[in-house]
């Protein structure tokens, strides 16, 4: 689903002197809050508990959204406190006839984003990306292999029931990582498919409890597992989605007994977060497409002078606003009170703010 | 005429004073939440309605008037008008200049970013957040640095130097206030210096690009667009677009005037800002600000710059918690032996006039006050 994007001619151009999109937003969004002139936004409609601290958000998205294939992700933008937050949910299940999105969202640690989409009141309003994401099924009919860690679960989720929707035409494996049986989402639902279709296998692997059903195994993966999972000697496609460790841990298991082998880590590699200012960190300009090693310990601003970037910039002390740019990922550090910003940011203000981990800036 | 009771600081006292007044920053940001996202929200939604409201009796009374009830033409207009002007002021003041500041951007709203912002003026929000955000803020009242100091117009300090030119201040003055946005909108271009031959022509053409677009576009939505909706009945919009744009200039000019031009404020030599430490700053930002009482409803319809003081301390911090701060830094103030610069609207602004007055006139600075004490 694709729209070309029309150039605007004249006469849109007129309008928007008189009513700009945002005022024509800020009207439409009285009407209804999902409208909006250029904005994709969804409207919860349900919420199912899926597991401990698992909860599935159905949305219905208003006319801006293009749709998504299985597996793809899409962005999802919430207020909390006055402050807006965005992640990235894989949708958990193929693309409907209604257009209706569901995605699968964990509690994780000390996360902000996940515990408020646990209890959000049905009815609520959220802001919405285009569909991203390169995990799919390869075309050739050759059998597939998938693994999934956790979170992991949700793409594969969408890509198994849109296999199961066109009849498992090839055979397809899923084996499913958790520490518990509670923590498993849909598991009868897989079950169910795994009944009803010989070319669909399922397997449970639990890490924290011993197996007692016959589609359950123990442990984390292992060579030994391989001798299940790509069973006999034909060679499967494998689709790996997890943490970063559980995707480099199947790489490294699998070799070379694959025909093809897709990833995707739903966390970035570790990143080392050290509390001194001591040392270098990679930065990444995305506008220019540099990417620059700069030390830690002065303004983001200064570093980066140093490097021949020259950022625009006013006061150099914090209040002109001037060099304010947007940061995608990383994390930096104040340098007035030294706390540390995690968040991605359309407004970092260079001058007063030095690196903490690797950057993306939008420079 | 003016009663100075600041004294100077030692470097000691003025450490402390700007740690005092950070710590009261720090306190306010880490209260910062839904409540001031709330706040900004309500305030732009103010604006919309206040402009739908307007427009819609200035239409309506246009078209009413000019065929079946004449006596109506006059109340719905003016109505109109005054309704369209108060939109425009709060856009401007509470919106357009705070979210420039970047007060904002901590909520991360695409619609609220301080370096994306544009506002319902002629003047383009880069030329604003250049002259403003920039040098105003950081160079306050340092003469040479800060063009806001008379605008290049006026002489509103005795220490500029005095030219014949200031003998027509008083009709210029009111000319500027008429025309504010239109003298904001190209303050940037620095016109003098190509009229001294300081400037390429081709450099000056290059900037007036981007502010006539800016300017060409207000000027169709207001005084073609919007009027030409009411075909016919055409003149009666057109004019009430012209008196609230008049109206909206007269009072920021009036605000504005008052933040720095006021009896008690002062200038500063370059030789100020050299090495100058984060109390200094914060003293220098004091001495040449001032504040208008008026509760409430004049810091709504000022912007919160009835708390020019406080903004120039934190003008990143919302405005909205002004007021609330005010009490802390006025407190701080008093034990530091720093006169806080306040007082009502009449009473300040008599005081600007009297400066536009008096200044047209060769003057002589008084005696110097140091900001740090000797030795």
């Amino acid at each position: 689903m694709e729209t070309a994007i029309r150039r605007p001619n004249w006469l849109s151009r007129l309008n928007a002197v008189w009513a700009p999109p945002a005022v024509l937003d800020f009207w439409l969004s009285r009407l209804n809050p999902l409208w909006s002139w250029g904005h994709a936004r969804a409207r919860v409609i349900e919420l199912h508990p899926e597991a401990d601290g698992v909860t599935t958000l159905v949305l219905r998205p208003n006319r801006h959204f293009r749709g998504f294939r299985p597996g793809q992700h899409v962005t999802v933008g919430v207020e909390i406190d006055g402050v807006r937050y965005t992640r990235s949910y894989s949708a958990s299940d193929m693309p409907r006839a209604d257009g209706r999105i569901r995605i699968t969202v964990k509690t994780v640690e000390g996360g902000k984003v996940g515990a408020f989409l646990q209890t959000i009141p049905v009815g609520s309003v959220l802001s919405l990306g285009q569909a991203f994401g390169e995990l799919c099924v390869p075309d050739e009919p050759a059998p597939c292999l998938m693994l999934a860690a956790g979170s992991g679960i949700t793409p594969l989720l969408s890509l198994v029931n849109a296999q199961a929707a066109a009849g498992f035409r090839r055979p397809v494996r899923l084996a499913y990582w958790a520490r518990t049986r509670a923590q498993l989402v849909q598991a009868e639902a897989l079950r169910a498919f795994a009944s009803r279709h010989p070319n669909f296998k399922v397997h449970f692997m639990l890490t924290g409890e011993a197996s007692q059903a016959a589609d359950e195994l123990e442990g984390r993966i292992e060579p030994r597992h391989l001798t299940t999972l790509l069973s006999g000697d034909e060679q499967a496609h494998v689709l790996a989605c997890g943490s970063y460790g559980f995707v480099e841990r199947v790489r490294e298991v699998l070799g070379d007994r694959c025909l093809s082998f897709r990833a995707e880590a739903f966390s970035p590699p570790p990143r080392v977060i050290d509390a001194s200012d001591q040392g270098h960190v990679r930065v990444t300009l995305l506008k220019s497409g540099q990417t620059l090693d700069i030390p830690r310990n002065k303004s983001l601003l200064e570093a980066l002078e140093e490097q021949g970037v020259k950022p625009r910039h006013g006061c150099r002390m914090g209040i002109c606003n001037t060099c304010a740019c947007g940061k995608s990922s990383g994390a930096t550090r104040h340098l007035h009170d030294r706390s540390v910003q995690h968040e991605p940011t359309q407004a970092l203000r260079l001058c007063i703010q030095a690196a903490q981990s690797d950057l993306s800036l939008e420079l | 005429m003016s009663k100075i009771y600041s004294r100077a600081l030692s470097p000691d006292e003025l450490d402390r004073f700007g740690e005092e007044l950070d710590a009261l920053r720090a306190r306010t940001l880490a209260t910062l939440g839904q409540g001031d996202a709330d706040y900004i929200r309500r305030i732009m939604a103010g604006v919309r309605w206040l402009g739908l409201g307007g427009r819609v009796m200035l239409m309506v009374g246009a078209i009413l008037g000019g065929t079946v009830m004449p006596l109506l033409l006059w109340p719905l207009c003016i109505l109109g008008t005054v309704l369209l002007g108060l939109s425009k002021i709060l856009e401007n003041m509470e919106v357009g200049h705070n979210v420039m500041h970047g007060q904002y951007d901590w909520m991360g709203d695409p619609a609220l970013q301080g370096r994306s912002y544009e506002w319902d003026i002629v003047g383009t929000s880069d030329s604003w957040r250049k002259t403003h955000n920039y040098s105003h803020h950081t160079w306050t009242n340092v003469r040479g640095m800060d063009d806001d100091i008379g605008y290049g117009l006026l002489r509103i300090f005795p220490e500029q130097r005095w030219k014949p030119f200031y003998l027509m201040q008083p009709v210029v003055a009111v000319v500027f206030a008429l025309l504010f946005e239109w003298g904001v909108a190209l303050q940037d271009l620095r016109i003098g210096r190509w009229f001294a031959g300081k400037m390429k022509g081709r450099t000056l053409l290059k900037m007036t690009t981007p502010v006539a677009k800016k300017a060409g576009k207000q000027v169709l939505k207001d005084y073609l667009l919007f009027p030409l909706l009411a075909g016919p009945y055409f003149l009666p919009v057109l004019l009430g677009n012209v008196v609230a744009n008049l109206i909206r200039n007269v009072w920021t000019y009036m605000i504005i005037f008052c933040g720095h031009f006021t009896a008690d404020s002062e200038v500063f030599p370059k030789e100020c800002v050299r090495n100058e430490t984060r109390g200094h700053w914060y003293l220098r930002q004091l001495r040449g600000s001032s504040n208008l009482t008026g509760g409430r409803i004049m810091n709504l319809w000022s912007g919160n710059l009835s708390h020019q003081i406080e903004h120039h301390f934190y003008p990143d911090i919302p405005a909205n918690r002004y007021a609330a701060m005010a009490v802390e830094v006025r407190e701080i103030c008093a034990r530091y032996g720093q006169h806080y610069n306040t007082g009502s609207l009449p009473k300040q602004f008599g005081t600007v006039i009297w400066r536009i007055l008096r200044h047209a006139f060769p003057s002589k600075p008084g005696p110097a006050r140091p900001l740090i004490a000797a030795g």
